[in-house]
């Protein structure tokens, strides 16, 4: 297994076997055989499922006629029209939303990450009965659809003067279900780190507030990394509270800016692409930097989960 | 005693930061569930001047809501069909794409990418694929068929959905399904092969128990997904024709934002909650019991 699975090792062992017998040989021939047949049906399997990826991506690059003409194909001319044409509508729809989702995103991710953090530690310090208990009230947060508390949170926003806002969209993201996420994060990742190092710190006499931030916080830098790569994409992607409570006439993020203006270029594909491939860009990109991180941060965020 | 002051003391640097995790996770997750909770009992509205205290009509009405039991139905549907599809075709993707050489990375790389698109994005590639004009049908014209209305036919629309949601989940069930794999040591299987077990027995004998955590994550997560499923609906089809694909959790945002009734929208959610816990505990509860026997 671990032969078939390293392919440099198994070539070098069958050809020092394969002058040795005819056998040896047919069997490298019939390895290569399946291995060359298994890539290939691989690859079949992938180009089908990313097959919608693909028409998106190579219709972006094609004007209007060729988009109709010959959809499945490689652009023949290839353009930036439809780039442009997104990118200069009057209503600043990918700039002003691109700006807008970032201010969100960014602000979301820097106010939870120490306060879900800090909240996490001291729960961890606590007894298990308290521990167990708080523990139990944050997984409601994991498992509430968005849609049960979403009219509420518009009108509790209502009172605090901040509906309609930036402060109330990031503010109810912060305390919402994605805390939820984070403190099962962290507080699954503190239960690896030794309590010795702690209590070493209290030894020194520093402070709660002191052993959290120069000892706990940067001994859960990957617990950090998993909370925000996560809740950045989802804070992203997020189109229900973005468009229920900054409404439609605000400018938007670019999720829900998007949602908002469907129907005014449903017949104008080569700007409905442009549109997608200026909005989808970010998260793609995003994901491609951090895999490692992501997938990493999937296995250990679900194993908890 | 002092001892106990002297913890005071030094827990009190951290405590304000936790009270203000505490007080947000309040104001802005559990006040509004009980909100809600209490909602459901009354008729309150926004084009009503009083509230009144209704106890179960909300949902009395809710069960002889015939829009109520269609959604219901589009969303048992979907979720049955999402879990068992984009796990099984999950499973044997990790499969066939689990070895270490660039050809292999790069396929995974590509294979995990939906799971990152919003619904929003997700629907409009799928959107330009399936309508009229939508370019499947250019392809069949341009072939000398005749389009078909993908999305024109209640049946049809359901059908794409599932189609599209599994699309989304098989990406993510791929990537659990691959880590876990990969987690199993090479000597189980030299180990089955010694004793002469053949693939299909090597599949059920080693890799599912070897697996079972992450068939209950990936089970469960696609569960969920789909139950509280709106977004890509939202613009795949706008929960059309003729509201054949409106979701229970896309009824829950219509009657409290375009219909305005505000408790009867709360008991619909109250419901989908419940369900959403009942149905996750069950199916965890009955999987993780798989993995304690194997």
């Amino acid at each position: 297994m671990t032969a078939i699975q390293d392919p440099v090792s198994t070539r070098a062992v069958l050809a020092q076997s394969a002058g040795s017998s005819s056998r040896a040989s047919s069997r490298e021939a019939s390895n290569r055989v399946k291995r060359t047949s298994r890539v290939t049906l691989a690859w079949l399997a992938t180009i089908v499922f990313i097959l919608p990826i693909y028409l998106a991506v190579s219709n972006t690059f094609k004007p209007l006629k060729e988009i109709l003409g010959n959809p499945l194909g490689l652009p023949i001319n290839p353009t930036l029209d439809n780039l442009a044409k997104a990118w200069n509508r009057p209503d600043h729809l990918i700039q002003g939303g691109l700006l807008n989702s970032m201010l969100v995103t960014g602000l979301t991710i820097i106010l939870i990450i120490p306060i879900s953090s800090a909240v996490s530690f001291w729960i961890s310090e606590r007894t298990p009965k308290v521990k167990g208990v708080l523990l139990a009230i944050f997984a409601l947060g994991l498992m509430i659809p968005p849609q049960v508390v979403l009219q509420p949170i518009v009108e509790i926003l209502q009172v605090l003067h901040l509906d309609h806002s930036y402060p109330g969209l990031i503010l109810q993201n912060v305390g919402g279900g994605l805390m939820s996420f984070a403190v099962f994060v962290y507080v699954g990742f503190l239960r690896t780190v030794p309590k010795e190092i702690i209590e070493a710190a209290r030894v020194d006499g520093a402070s709660e507030f002191r052993t959290w931030l120069t000892v706990v916080f940067p001994l859960v830098r990957p617990a950090t990394a998993t909370v925000a790569i996560f809740i950045g994409l989802w804070v992203w992607n997020d189109f229900l509270n973005p468009v229920y409570i900054l409404g439609a006439l605000q400018g938007q993020t670019i999720t829900a800016g998007i949602y908002a203006s469907l129907g005014t270029y449903s017949s104008d594909y080569g700007q409905l692409f442009g549109i997608m491939f200026l909005a989808a860009v970010v998260p793609i990109v995003g994901y491609l930097a951090v895999q490692r991180e992501f997938i990493a941060g999937l296995m250990s965020g679900a194993a908890k989960g | 005693m002092s001892r106990r002051t002297e913890s005071f003391r030094r827990s009190l640097g951290l405590a304000p930061l936790a009270w203000l995790a505490f007080a947000m996770y309040a104001v802005f997750l559990v006040y509004p569930l009980l909100y809600s909770v209490w909602q459901s009992f009354t008729n309150r509205s926004p084009l009503r001047l009083n509230t009144a205290w209704v106890g179960f009509d909300n949902y009395t009405e809710m069960f002889a809501d015939e829009r109520f039991w269609m959604s219901l139905r589009l969303t048992l549907i979907v979720t049955v069909f999402v879990t068992v599809v984009s796990n099984g075709i999950g499973l044997l993707f990790a499969m066939l794409l689990n070895k270490q050489t660039v050809n292999y990375r790069l396929m995974r790389t590509l294979v995990f990418i939906p799971q990152v698109l919003s619904g929003v994005i997700v629907g409009i590639i799928w959107n330009s694929m399936v309508t009229q004009n939508g370019l499947i049908n250019v392809v069949i014209r341009n072939l000398g068929g005749q389009g078909i209305g993908w999305v024109g036919t209640p049946e049809l629309a359901t059908l794409v959905v599932c189609v599209v949601v599994s699309w989304m989940t098989i990406a993510f069930c791929t990537v659990v399904y691959t880590a876990s794999l990969q987690s199993v040591p090479a000597e189980l299987y030299e180990a089955a092969r010694m004793d002469g077990a053949g693939a299909i027995s090597r599949f059920r004998n080693v890799t599912i128990p070897m697996i079972a955590p992450g068939i209950t994550i990936s089970v469960t997560l696609c569960m969920i997904t789909s139950l509280k499923l709106y977004d890509v609906l939202a613009v795949l089809t706008s929960g059309g024709p003729s509201n054949s694909t409106k979701s229970t959790a896309f009824y829950v945002i219509e009657s409290a934002f375009s219909t305005n009734r505000f408790g009867y929208a709360s008991a619909i959610a109250i419901f989908l909650l419940a369900l959403t816990a009942v149905l996750s505990y069950i199916t965890s509860g009955l999987l993780r019991r798989r993995e304690a026997h194997l």
